[in-house]
């Protein structure tokens, strides 16, 4: 057999791109075409090109349905990008889309009830939850006297701000602090507070004027509200 | 299957995802991602690594939709490119769960048997190709099989086949070459 090859009907370039578009290059080559795309429109038009010749073989893959979870991870992704870009809307957005934001806040609900046994904290957990929808989940370090509260479903108000609320036996709200939709917060529970956050106390959230409750008791709707549980 | 059975809604879906919709990511990863997924799980082996790979997929899809030019061919080209491109690069970065079983060049591929929606034009693309494929000498037509469902390399290909490296490389050329005059008859 001879190795000796003929390549004149084609230009070497076309030859490239399909090499680079079936995928047969080793790295160096690949990364050097790769370059080439990024840069040289008429090269990159080739490497279209032999995609358009190709694709039709791919038909003859099964398809395969990826696990439900997988949307959620690309989800998470994108809304962590737009965290970071600052785009506020596009993140509620990206919850809202989630299959799951419910389910992914239970999840988090497990791995603390896990971490919780783990290290032998004394801590308290609460889902916050309203009208179908787990808003927040909170959790209580009894012995620093702190919640940290993370955003599950909760929704912006464009006027209004969530305030946290921890209402004991005696069924009396105390104002915790305030809220945010996009990011986990963590607030003191001052000793004479800290007494009341037990088993069974509930937490709540209510929409209160920027600034929180100007009476000290909640003006706006509750729209929340979970049962303490020890861990 | 026919792949561009879909082909306007995701075109569609595309050209909003370009002016910053998300809910037209979720319609074209409804319509796609089984056949996506199908594609990494087979040049990729592996579930999780092909999981992996369509997160990067999608995440791409989003950032670079506004590049889809429909006057150059289907959106599923388009995306096929993107998925075997992902899960290409991440193959040869974990050299791990190839496909580097023998080939035997004789083997018989079989033929393929255009379905009752032939009279649509992505079958027609189809029924093309295959007859393009059929027309390759075996031993071209295994080793472009290998390259294009398993993401090998011409070195895995010539180990694979068991042949010198310049012989995979003539082989492979001059299929690509034959297919490329076959397709524009």
């Amino acid at each position: 057999m001879t190795d000796t090859f003929d390549n004149s009907s084609l230009p070497e370039d076309d030859l490239l791109a399909a090499e680079y578009a079936l995928g047969v290059l080793g790295d160096a080559e690949r990364a050097a075409a790769e370059h080439r795309v990024a840069r040289e429109k008429a090269f990159a038009r080739l490497v279209t090109e032999w995609e358009r010749r190709l694709a039709p073989w791919a038909a003859d893959v099964a398809e395969v349905v990826p696990s439900p979870q997988l949307w959620d991870r690309i989800v998470s992704t994108l809304s962590a990008q737009a965290q970071r870009g600052g785009l506020w809307q596009s993140l509620t957005f990206w919850r809202g889309l989630s299959f799951a934001a419910g389910a992914l806040a239970a999840v988090c609900l497990a791995a603390l009830v896990y971490l919780g046994a783990l290290i032998q904290q004394h801590l308290l957990v609460a889902a916050i939850e309203g009208d179908g929808h787990r808003h927040f989940v909170a959790t209580v370090d009894v012995n620093r006297g702190t919640v940290a509260v993370v955003p599950a479903a909760f929704s912006p108000d464009a006027t209004r701000v969530p305030e946290l609320w921890l209402i004991p036996a005696d069924g009396k709200p105390r104002p915790v602090g305030l809220l945010h939709a996009d990011q986990t917060v963590t607030l003191t529970l001052p000793p004479d507070l800290a007494v009341f956050a037990k088993n069974n106390a509930v937490l709540a959230v209510s929409l209160e004027p920027p600034g929180g409750s100007p009476t000290g008791q909640p003006t706006g709707p509750v729209i929340a509200t979970g049962k303490l549980t020890s861990l | 299957m026919d792949l561009d059975a879909n082909s306007s809604l995701i075109a569609a879906a595309l050209g909003r995802i370009s002016a910053g919709d998300p809910a037209a990511l979720q319609t074209v990863y409804r319509l796609t991602s089984a056949k996506l997924f199908g594609i990494c799980l087979r040049i990729l082996g592996e579930r999780s690594e092909a999981e992996d790979a369509l997160q990067e997929i999608y995440v791409t899809v989003w950032r670079k939709a506004a590049d889809f030019d429909a006057s150059r061919g289907s959106p599923m080209t388009w995306l096929i490119a993107i998925a075997r491109n992902r899960s290409i690069d991440r193959l040869r970065a974990s050299r791990q769960s190839r496909n580097m079983d023998p080939i035997d060049a004789a083997t018989k591929i079989a033929d393929y048997v255009p379905g009752a929606d032939s009279a649509l034009e992505g079958m027609q693309e189809q029924a093309r190709l295959h007859r393009c494929l059929d027309g390759l000498a075996s031993h071209e037509r295994a080793a472009l099989t290998g390259a294009f469902f398993d993401g090998n390399t011409y070195d895995d290909l010539a180990t694979r086949m068991n042949v010198p490296l310049g012989t995979m490389k003539s082989w492979i050329r001059r299929a690509l070459i034959k297919l490329k005059a076959c397709l524009e008859q």
